[in-house]
């Protein structure tokens, strides 16, 4: 009992990390169709980038470090990705070359040396007799908080209903007057700094370095393949699923299996749902 | 026939190349199969395969293990040649099994099922480290080159590239290749006429893995070492790139594609690298080229180049 306790909350904890990673990275497929194989570079930079900063600015550091990799995500759109946008292979192509040349240009300024950022809280407090530290606890909350606000933002706000509109009908968004690009550019940018957010938060958690990006993206996939693609609230409980699997898989069996069970099982859903759990067209 | 002209210089050159080029050349066509071979099913099929290197990897291993065979505990004694093809038909294999779960997958989920295929044959390979030699992958020993020295084994890898492109043409040509380029134009017109979609797009992948699976094995044969690069995404990508480049669905396209790249990579870009005495991977300069060219011609270069002409 003790041990399924413990796989139910660190599950939770890695599921509301990957939650943040996965929902930017399958609303930007939603609401433009892009599949964008640099969401991981934005996971490590907003890492690299808090930890730079924090000599500096301390916890603050993460605020300008957000909102960096959010620009950076405006910046790939509106000037890598709009150009070519009727190309899909090309997009893909695109995002790939630059996430491959990003990992290269972190490795060169940093070294193959891995990073981490520091702990908000120390303690530790005890969950229905499970040890868990008071950190990681902040961190799910953050995330939560963060995954609430980006669900009011979409259906409340002005701008979240103009990308849930252009999501469904990008004609007749541009008919009724909306900058469909300016749309695709906040999109990213959102996605970007949801990325950014998780970087930093994982970097509490685990050691992050320029390979983290590429293994990263594999679970952006993975849970947005399972959640259904263009779903944000399936990938949601998708990230959830995927942390269970991967804490079940680590305490009970070997660390070195989590990912190829968590892929596996996914390639299993796929065979029986083609669409994924929560599949839109 | 005018294209056998172009095979002069390839010919000629162990004459008057300096080893490093000739040695470098040797890899370039096997690279090219693995190029022409990943077109078979992106250009001519449609089908966005981004885990070609499965197969390549595949096909790699299997011939190296069965070269070692004590490392799967097994007392073996298979000729080269045997084991080369051997790798092609386990690639095959494994192209039927995958083929069979994903081809039912319409456009984006093919292509990220096959994306992460690779990265899962990587922990694999590093989960069973004691017999794939894990990050490091291991030596084949040099006893099992694919011929005495350097020269004849580039005329052997020369010969191989043009055996796979010869029987690949003649592929796309038969009515097989007809059909599949009706599956490629429109999937619901085809099976609309009658052609049975999945069963021809299988046939594709299952033969696209074939000669990766090939190619990745004369490949160990010729480095004498397999390791995690031959699934890795750098690999992909370069693949990718090569095709695009020169153009999909077009046999020579891929083919200058793959020279290009290959040899842009390998020669240009490390000379590059080592004048400047910089600190960085050869890698950077592909990359930033590929975003360039990729902005500049997303149509793809040669097909821009042609319009140009006409």
């Amino acid at each position: 009992m003790a041990v399924m306790l413990e796989i139910l909350i660190y599950g939770v904890i890695i599921g509301s990390i990957w939650a943040l990673v996965a929902s930017g990275f399958s609303l930007v497929f939603g609401v433009a169709r892009i599949l964008n194989f640099a969401h991981g570079i934005f996971f490590i930079l907003g890492a690299y980038l808090a930890v730079v900063l924090f000599p500096y600015l301390g916890f603050l550091s993460i605020v300008p470090s957000v909102l960096m990799v959010g620009a950076f995500g405006w910046f790939v759109y509106r000037f890598l990705i709009s150009p070519i946008k009727g190309y899909e292979v090309m997009v893909i192509l695109i995002t790939l070359a630059l996430a491959l040349l990003m990992e290269q240009i972190v490795l060169a300024i940093f070294k193959d040396v891995s990073i981490s950022f520091p702990l908000f809280l120390s303690g530790v407090v005890f969950l229905f007799g499970v040890p868990v530290p008071e950190n990681r606890l902040l961190i799910t909350a953050i995330a939560f908080a963060v995954i609430a606000i980006l669900d009011i933002f979409i259906t409340r706000s002005k701008t979240g209903k103009f990308i849930t509109a252009t999501s469904q009908d990008m004609e007749a968004s541009m008919l009724v007057g909306i900058d469909v690009e300016s749309v695709y550019s906040v999109t990213m940018a959102i996605s970007a700094m949801l990325a950014g957010l998780a970087g930093i938060l994982y970097a509490q958690i685990y050691a992050v370095n320029p390979e983290t990006a590429l293994r990263v993206l594999i679970y952006a996939f993975a849970i947005v393949i399972l959640g259904g693609l263009g779903s944000v609230r399936g990938s949601v409980v998708a990230s959830f699923i995927i942390g269970f699997i991967q804490t079940a898989v680590s305490t009970l069996y070997d660390p070195r299996w989590a990912e190829i069970v968590a892929l596996v099982t996914i390639i299993v859903v796929l065979i029986v749902r083609p669409k994924g759990l929560f599949g839109v067209e | 026939m005018r294209w056998l002209v172009l095979l002069i210089p390839l010919l000629v050159a162990p004459l008057v190349a300096p080893q490093s080029l000739i040695y470098l050349l040797g890899l370039t066509f096997i690279f090219v199969v693995f190029v022409v071979s990943w077109d078979l099913i992106a250009g001519y099929a449609g089908q966005i395969n981004l885990g070609h290197t499965v197969f390549i990897g595949i096909g790699a291993y299997t011939t190296a293990l069965l070269q070692n065979p004590e490392r799967i505990g097994l007392h073996l004694n298979v000729p080269i040649w045997a084991s080369i093809l051997a790798g092609g038909f386990v690639a095959l294999a494994f192209g039927f099994a995958i083929g069979a779960v994903c081809l039912r997958l319409r456009g984006y989920y093919l292509a990220l099922v096959t994306a992460i295929l690779p990265l899962i044959c990587i922990q694999l390979l590093n989960v069973y480290s004691n017999v794939f030699g894990g990050y490091e992958g291991f030596s084949v020993g040099f006893g099992k080159a694919l011929a005495p020295n350097l020269v004849e084994e580039y005329y052997v890898t020369l010969l191989f590239m043009i055996v796979c492109l010869l029987s690949i043409t003649l592929l796309v040509r038969s009515p097989l290749g007809k059909k599949l380029k009706a599956v490629r134009e429109d999937e619901e017109l085809a099976e609309a006429v009658g052609v049975d979609v999945v069963k021809y797009k299988l046939i594709a992948f299952c033969l696209s893995a074939f000669f990766a699976g090939v190619a990745g094995a004369v490949m160990v044969h010729y480095r004498l070492t397999v390791g995690p690069d031959y699934f890795d995404v750098p690999l992909m990508l370069t693949i990718i790139l090569a095709a695009v480049i020169g153009g999909l669905g077009t046999i020579y396209g891929p083919v200058l594609g793959a020279f290009m790249v290959y040899l842009a990579k390998n020669y240009v870009f490390s000379a590059i690298v080592q004048a400047l005495s910089l600190n960085v991977s050869d890698e950077i300069f592909l990359y930033a080229l590929l975003i360039l060219i990729i902005l500049k011609c997303p149509e793809g270069i040669f097909e821009k180049i042609g319009r140009a002409i006409s």
